[in-house]
């Protein structure tokens, strides 16, 4: 229903992403009339980001577990909605902390580049709170059009070039699948409210749902090409490859957050009846995810296309979860915060040895990292690590996670598979270390790297290791954030 | 207590990495000072543990992951006892022969203390998830232990070391998830457990235990190595420093016959029973196959190394005899193989030291250079095939009692084991240590140092102690082994044949006295 009057605000509970895109606009303002150094811009996103992490912070308290429709039932921030800001925010923090050096190299083209990182966080966390499906879709775009163009943004050469179109042309294609998916829900329940859906299940019987099916399954074959998900994964290599390697761990990171939450609430909250129509369809994409990007990966000689198409088997872990159920789904979020946290390490510590722009990234590269810096070596390790699952580090945590809400909701042998494929992926994982550690250097020059990154690195090997050990927090943290 | 000795290795890596990396004089004495700490507190253990009480003693539980049900839980028993005194007996000895570690030398020290935590830990776990953590921690100093220190092949033989043991870890956590779902779904509150004695209480169907079983057994056998799973092993052998040998076949390896023996045949009995059949002949087959390819070796450590394979063989024949005697061989054949081996893997490495070669065929009449030498690798040799009064005999002895009711036909097969034991044992001493002395280098060759006598001599009092007294160690396994078979004979319709339980030896014994 549409109310008559001008709806009213919720000023508070969207705070966070207010912020963001007025702090984006500023930025851009800013640039504009006073010309400031690349460090100042730099400085001010932190400080956005900063502010905004303070209130959803804030905001994390109000917002109850089932959550309140705001915006004439457009947004909900319940508690899922709220950690996915949490996540969103956090990692890009830490991306943008160690992004100093490339907003530095794209020189007048900072302040763009700064303001698309902070409307990216606002479109994807306006993704995961998406109480409908034309909202999530704005989200969706809002989030989506600005990695695109940070894809592109280096602008320099082909490679960046091929990144930013296939990106583009591909995910535009994945946006119109998702809406034609969004026009068939609504053409089977009139409704586009998820909870509208949900409740038109509940008063009425669907006799012929094969027009819902096939919306559903549009729906999710868009979403998991944002995630990047087997078999829609096939723009991930090219995209890790030639984006800026300053900013493609805070993408990929994002991107999952908001693909995966909107995932989750459609799946799981509009359409839990259909479980047994959609939970075998995920669990299959899963299990290809998994076992495709662990063999993919193992092959790759590129360490960004290795992390590419690790990506994509964790983003099977992820849909493993998500395949059993709304009771998978606290594990969904505890895998979403743990990896993104490993994979912004990773790509740090790659833009840091392999420059914040260039595309080279071999992995002979990091032959005898450990002699050119311990630090990186040590921080790429423990992010590989946690992202092999081994046990006191997060990732064990978030895997033992998805298995157990697996094995519970009777997918036996999708553990069965997504444990052979962890222990598969040791094999990349472990290659690296191998090369940083027990190859001799083609250089013996050391890498350095600038303060922000050690901090924003150090912080992230903290993270994962000391709630490896002790991840209770976490695990209070992400239980609150069930659909029930 | 049992934390404190888990985590006084931790605490030493810790105090060892706070030493500046330039005073590399310091760090391995001061690794060693500190292993000393779990020594004595595994002796204190030891001997504190209460004789006769077959359930775990000095429990310590402390919830860890509470939504999950996942606690700190720590128990010792008979089974568990004589592993964690090995282990605490062997990190000091090895870290004193660790001079020949030229580089990153500080970082060995730590890898070694937390290997030893790991280790320690995956004994004394009563927590499946717990134990499953330490089982996989241990692989990552393992693995640096044998891919940074390790001979030519060395990152070969690590990533090899690596992978096969992941594997087989992989579906060990797909079947402790199912158990503790399976937890969930029996228990009236539906919670996750991981807790070793309450998961005993479960009702597991047959098929169920059929499956778990199999994965359990499958992470174990890779980890023992049973055949056809130890191929890992010669490389990973071969190309490990001294110090990772001594540790792998002395203590690493048991985790395998260890997790056996702990998890499987209580946990999944009629899977047990109905499974004996499989894992005994391939035991048999690793004894045969093990001593087999060990005669033909021309490397002196892979010589050593496939001896391990026959000698684990045994002891996983004992386990699956289901008898008292047979579980007792197995166990305290775990203890001793890790001394008598890890006494021969010690001598290999100051033969290499000296003369940096492993072939068998380089040497030649080394006991009258080097008699000291020769005398302890004697010693072992012996201790090693089994010779009356040494450790290895009682084992062996007890393996093959215990067996011959319940399975006589591969008994008799598993005893030309022995035969072959002496086979490639004393021929390589022959060919190592008799004879005319040739070559200038094996002329000079230098007898053992002070400092190598006193790491040896250890080993062959332990060696001597456990042929002549086993009491000592076997008086402590006894009730926790008879309650193993107690447990399967209840739950399954199994009966273990006569002679094959304690009782029945000591009824013979009282008939034959009236």
């Amino acid at each position: 229903m549409i109310p008559a009057a001008f709806p009213e605000i919720a000023w508070a509970a969207l705070a966070p992403e207010l912020v963001l895109v007025f702090g984006a606009v500023a930025l851009l303002l800013l640039d504009v009339q006073f010309k400031p150094g690349v460090r100042v811009l730099w400085r001010a996103s932190v400080v956005i980001f900063a502010v905004s992490l303070a209130l959803g912070v804030w905001q994390w308290n109000a917002a109850t577990p089932d959550g309140e429709p705001i915006f004439g039932g457009m947004l909900i921030f319940d508690r899922s909605a709220a950690l996915a800001r949490l996540v969103v925010l956090g990692v890009s923090i830490q991306a943008v902390a160690a992004a100093r050096s490339l907003f530095a190299h794209l020189g007048n083209r900072a302040a763009e580049g700064l303001a698309l990182v902070l409307l990216a966080a606002a479109g994807f966390i306006l993704m995961a709170a998406s109480q409908n499906l034309v909202m999530m879709f704005l989200g969706l775009e809002m989030g989506s059009i600005s990695l695109y163009i940070l894809a592109g943004i280096a602008g320099d050469g082909v490679r960046s070039d091929e990144a930013a179109l296939k990106y583009l042309l591909l995910g535009a294609v994945a946006s119109a699948v998702f809406i034609y998916g969004a026009a068939l829900v609504f053409a089977g329940t009139g409704s586009l409210d998820l909870s509208g859906i949900g409740q038109f299940f509940a008063r009425s019987l669907v006799l012929s749902p094969a027009v819902l099916l096939v919306g559903i399954g549009l729906l999710t074959a868009g979403l998991s090409f944002k995630v990047a998900a087997a078999p829609f994964h096939v723009w991930a290599p090219d995209v890790y490859q030639g984006a800026p390697a300053g900013i493609v761990g805070y993408m990929a990171a994002v991107a999952k957050v908001g693909g995966f939450a909107a995932l989750a609430r459609v799946l799981l909250s509009g359409f839990d009846s259909f479980r047994p129509d959609w939970a075998p369809i995920v669990a299959g994409i899963a299990a290809l995810s998994m076992v495709v990007g662990a063999l993919m990966a193992i092959i790759s000689s590129d360490i960004r296309r290795l992390l590419a198409y690790s990506g994509v088997a964790h983003a099977g872990f992820i849909l493993t979860g998500l395949a059993s159920g709304a009771q998978g789904s606290s594990s969904v979020w505890l895998y979403l915060a743990v990896y993104t946290v490993q994979l912004v390490a990773a790509f740090s510590v790659i833009s840091v040895v392999g420059g914040a722009v260039s595309s080279g990234s071999d992995l002979s590269d990091y032959r005898g990292l450990y002699r050119r810096s311990p630090f990186l070596a040590m921080v790429l390790s423990v992010s590989l690590l946690g992202m092999a699952g081994l046990p006191l580090t997060t990732g064990f945590v978030a895997k033992l996670g998805v298995f157990l809400s697996a094995w519970r909701g009777d997918l036996e042998w999708l553990v069965v598979v997504a444990v052979v494929a962890s222990a598969m992926a040791i094999y990349l994982y472990l290659r690296v270390i191998v090369t940083m550690y027990m190859r001799s250097p083609t250089s013996e020059d050391p890498v350095l790297c600038d303060w922000p990154t050690a901090w924003s690195l150090g912080a992230a090997t903290a993270v994962t290791v000391v709630l490896g050990v002790f991840p209770q927090p976490l695990l209070k943290l992400v239980e609150s954030a069930v659909y029930l | 207590m049992l934390t404190l000795l888990v985590l006084t290795p931790l605490l030493g890596a810790v105090v060892v990495s706070l030493v500046p990396a330039r005073r590399r004089e310091l760090h391995l004495p001061l690794g060693m000072a500190l292993s000393a700490a779990p020594l004595g507190l595994a002796g204190a253990v030891f001997f504190s543990f209460d004789v006769g009480e077959a359930s775990f003693q000095m429990v310590e539980k402390v919830v860890w992951w509470e939504p999950w049900g996942v606690s700190w839980q720590l128990g010792v028993d008979g089974i568990s006892l004589g592993m964690v005194a090995l282990t605490a007996v062997l990190f000091p000895l090895s870290l004193a022969v660790s001079d020949s570690i030229s580089h990153r030398r500080k970082a060995f020290v730590v890898a070694m203390l937390f290997l030893e935590t790991g280790l320690i830990g995956t004994f004394l776990a009563l927590d499946l998830l717990l134990f499953f953590v330490f089982f996989e921690v241990i692989l990552v100093p393992m693995y640096l232990i044998i891919g940074v220190w390790g001979g030519k092949r060395r990152v070969y033989a690590a990533v090899k070391f690596f992978i096969y043991t992941a594997f087989g870890s992989a579906l060990l956590l797909a079947a402790i998830i199912a158990l503790a779902v399976m937890h969930a779904s029996q228990t009236p509150e539906g919670l996750l457990s991981f807790d070793f004695l309450a998961l005993l209480a479960l009702d597991i169907s047959p098929t169920a235990q059929m499956w778990l079983f199999g994965a359990f057994a499958l992470a174990f056998a890779i980890k023992v190595p049973l055949f056809p799973f130890h191929t890992w092993l010669p490389d990973a052998h071969v190309e490990a420093p001294t110090a990772g040998s001594v540790l792998l076949a002395g203590v690493l390896l048991k985790l395998g016959t260890y997790g056996l023996l702990r998890f499987n045949l209580t946990l999944f009995p009629e899977a047990t029973v109905s499974l004996v059949p499989v894992l005994a002949v391939l035991a048999v087959v690793g004894i045969i196959y093990g001593a087999v390819v060990a005669i033909v070796q021309p490397d002196l450590k892979k010589l050593v190394a496939y001896s391990s394979v026959s000698h684990l063989g045994f002891v996983v024949l004992g386990i699956f005899a289901l008898t008292s005697a047979g579980l007792q061989g197995a166990v305290v054949q775990n203890v001793n193989h890790g001394l008598t081996t890890g006494a021969l893997f010690l001598l290999v490495g100051m033969l290499y030291d000296r003369r940096h070669t492993k072939q068998i065929s380089d040497f030649g009449g080394l006991a009258t250079p080097a008699p000291l030498m020769a005398g302890f690798f004697l010693f072992m040799a012996f201790a090693s095939i089994g010779l009356p009064g040494l450790n290895g005999f009682v084992g062996e002895f007890l393996v093959l009692v215990g067996s011959f009711p319940s399975l006589p036909s591969l008994t008799v097969v598993a005893a030309f084991g022995v035969v072959l034991a002496a086979v490639y044992m004393l021929w390589a001493y022959q060919r190592v240590f008799t004879g005319p002395v040739e070559g200038a280098e094996n002329r000079k060759l230098a007898d053992l140092t002070p400092k190598e006598t006193a790491v040896l001599a250890p080993l062959a009092a332990l060696v001597l102690l456990l042929g002549l007294y086993p009491g000592v160690l076997l008086e402590r396994t006894a009730p926790s082994v008879e309650a193993i078979l107690d447990r399967i004979e209840q739950n399954t319709d199994y009966e273990a044949p006569s002679p094959g339980r304690l009782a029945d030896v000591f009824a013979t014994a009282s008939e034959d006295e009236s």
